[in-house]
């Protein structure tokens, strides 16, 4: 039983680091702007099919997409944010009709383009096996998660040391005060989209390199990343790692423990129970004054 | 030449003309609408039908020499609602039936709705059993669980397991069939372990290792879609079960898989009707793999070629109701009703629930890139790679 438990607590934290990397894009835009980024998923997954291409029609890594996927997902992640900014009358709730709008575009657009096959990477070196003692994975799983660790502690040293981080949060707390203090909020928004893209590369590249993509796959991506960012609390990077740990670890314990069909009930009852007991999350702005 | 002379010509003439406009009336072309998802999470599977369905237009069109079929498509999107849309919207368009449909719950209540409408429903895209207990007079389905069910439990026997795990995905088609093989080997003293998962999973390490640690199975059984397969076998090629064999059901011997995850395919097995490189031995056969090459440039697969049988079948019911003047009085249903032929698929033949009685799937197994049907033994094209698995 340990052996079982042992594992599901390995893959939990695998998953979760793949969770937490999904999902940070949308917490960022989500904290500076108030903006629920309903088409991140697609953002993703656009990453995700810029790997197949590369892998199917270059015959190179999925590796090598991120370039190309920087530029047309960054691309994307602004195009996003100029008809978000177009929005000039509730704008948190107006950007949700908005963005849903434009995942339903993205993924028809997917599905024209590369069809609505099942997609993943026929690379074998991604798919060998890692195993350490009692614990297996694949070896993407074991490197995006190393990725994943590395973009978040980038992310937070950025937001808390660098001077657009900081006018990131200083705009996310306060505008009209960014404003006073001479930050252009504009611009730092479009800096916080242009990260949630490139975040999204990452992301997407992973998904194809451990996963399987579709073209209807990124509405679930989304949900997952959102559920993630309401666990973290709003604006929180550290929340996300440990709301994506959580999720994981929660999943992976119910298939081992009870069965695998209660996998995304659990997920749910967890995000439930969170917003019940800390309605700002796990490292919302509240419970970090408390 | 006198007056009778004159009279019997312009009749012979007039009853030529007559016979000539009722040949161009007969001849028309007749509508038959195919609702089917092109969009959302069963586009892939709907794109796989519907390429049947166009190859069937192609060869009727080409081979029926009187009447001519047009099909008229529409999105259900993968959504119940919108399914029972896309077969009001063609009802509106005048088609006299319906050929399409997948994911039994879409299915469901988009035959109920072509039931109201008078028009027959025919599919190959549902499982589930309570398609066919309505009792719906004018819905037909060519496919069913007992017929995957027969081939997995058939399979085993050859195999004399004494042991297997079931991992199946909680959508309705199958966990029935999941449910159906338990019972089934079950029955005959073998031991069945159950592990169903949500659709939504990506990572099945957890399953397998409770597989590999707890049940350890002889088999393991998957029944799923293409994107389940894919993880399920990653899965177990990381933690390497001591099993026997990795036995799937649809969407998975098929030419695409061997394609795109060739490292991943070796030895598993998965109902196929037909071994890949295909060999078409019938002309019925050899008229649909010539005209899918055509049109597709690819090999022909599984939904394809379901696809075809359904929509062939359909319209030659309606042919034969236009032939006797009954399209528009119940008589496509009638027709569909006395179906008694050889297909791609086997023989088809309907119960009073719209139920094809014949059917029994085969088993086939990728071996060395290519997919040979291994049960039933007199289909059989090659020998059985027994014990072996893709690690």
């Amino acid at each position: 039983m340990s052996e079982l438990i042992l594992q599901a607590l390995y893959s939990g934290v695998l998953q979760g680091g793949s969770y937490a990397l999904i999902a940070l894009g949308l917490a960022l835009v989500f904290g500076t702007m108030k903006v629920i980024n309903l088409a991140h998923g697609e953002l993703v997954l656009l990453a995700a099919y810029m790997a197949y291409m590369v892998e199917s029609k270059l015959g190179l890594s999925p590796l090598f997409a991120i370039p190309l996927a920087l530029v047309l997902v960054c691309t994307c992640a602004v195009l996003v944010y100029f008809l978000v900014s177009l929005i000039r009358k509730d704008r948190e709730l107006n950007s949700l009709i908005l963005t849903y709008g434009i995942g339903i575009i993205l993924t028809n657009a997917v599905l024209l383009i590369w069809s609505a096959d099942v997609r993943s990477t026929s690379s074998a070196w991604f798919q060998d096996a890692v195993v350490v003692g009692p614990f297996y994975s694949m070896r993407s799983e074991l490197l995006f998660f190393v990725v994943a660790s590395v973009l978040m502690a980038g992310l937070w040293w950025w937001l808390s040391r660098s001077w657009y981080g900081r006018a990131v949060r200083a705009v996310s707390s306060n505008r009209d005060a960014a404003k006073l203090m001479g930050i252009n909020p504009r611009t730092t928004e479009i800096v916080s989209f242009v990260v949630a893209g490139i975040l999204a590369s990452f992301a997407g590249v992973a998904i194809f390199s451990y996963g399987v993509i579709q073209p209807a796959f990124g509405h679930a991506l989304t949900v997952k990343a959102f559920i993630i960012t309401v666990l973290a609390g709003i604006g929180s990077i550290p929340g996300v790692m440990v709301g994506g740990l959580l999720l994981g670890i929660a999943e992976a314990l119910t298939v081992t423990l009870a069965s695998s069909a209660l996998q995304e009930l659990v997920g749910m009852a967890l995000f439930l129970l969170v917003l019940f007991l800390m309605p700002n999350g796990l490292f919302g702005a509240k419970a970090r004054r408390g | 030449m006198d007056w009778n002379c004159i009279i019997r010509s312009k009749l012979k003439l007039a009853a030529l003309a007559l016979s000539l406009t009722a040949g161009v009336a007969s001849a028309e072309e007749l509508l038959v609408g195919a609702e089917i998802p092109l969009t959302g999470s069963l586009a892939r599977v709907g794109s796989g039908m519907n390429e049947g369905i166009s190859v069937a237009v192609e060869v009727f069109n080409k081979t029926n020499g009187k009447h001519t079929i047009k099909v008229i498509t529409a999105d259900d999107e993968s959504a119940p609602a919108k399914a029972i849309a896309a077969v009001e919207k063609l009802a509106g368009q005048g088609v006299v039936a319906i050929t399409g449909g997948y994911g039994s719950n879409n299915i469901g209540p988009a035959s109920d709705a072509a039931n109201k409408l008078g028009l027959p429903y025919i599919t190959s895209g549902g499982v589930d059993d309570s398609l066919t207990e309505r009792g719906i007079k004018t819905f037909f389905r060519i496919n069913n669980t007992a017929g995957y069910r027969k081939a997995m439990v058939g399979l085993l026997a050859d195999m004399k397991v004494k042991s297997a795990s079931v991992i199946y995905s909680t959508k309705e088609a199958t966990a029935d069939l999941a449910k159906d093989v338990q019972k089934e080997l079950t029955a005959t003293g073998m031991t069945v372990g159950m592990h169903a998962f949500d659709p939504a999973i990506t990572d099945f390490k957890p399953i397998i290792n409770k597989i590999r640690l707890q049940d350890k199975s002889e088999v393991i059984l998957m029944a799923g879609y293409e994107n389940d397969y894919v993880g399920i076998l990653r899965a177990a090629k990381v933690l390497k079960p001591d099993v026997k064999a990795m036995i799937g059901v649809w969407s998975l011997a098929t030419p695409k898989m061997v394609a795109d995850f060739p490292d991943l395919m070796p030895s598993v097995y998965g109902t196929a009707l037909l071994p890949f490189p295909a060999e078409f031995k019938s002309a019925d056969g050899k008229l649909f793999a010539d005209a899918y090459k055509k049109l597709y440039n690819k090999e022909p697969d599984y939904l394809g070629q379901f696809g075809y049988v359904q929509s062939m079948i359909l319209f030659e019911a309606i042919a034969r109701a236009a032939d006797k003047g009954t399209l528009k009085k119940g008589g496509v249903a009638e027709e569909l009703a006395k179906t008694d032929r050889e297909t791609l698929i086997g023989r088809v033949r309907f119960n009073d629930k719209g139920d094809n009685i014949n059917f029994v799937h085969r088993m086939g197994q990728h071996q060395n890139g290519k997919i040979a049907i291994v049960w039933p033994s007199d289909a059989a094209t090659g020998k059985m790679n027994f014990p072996g698995v893709p690690w």
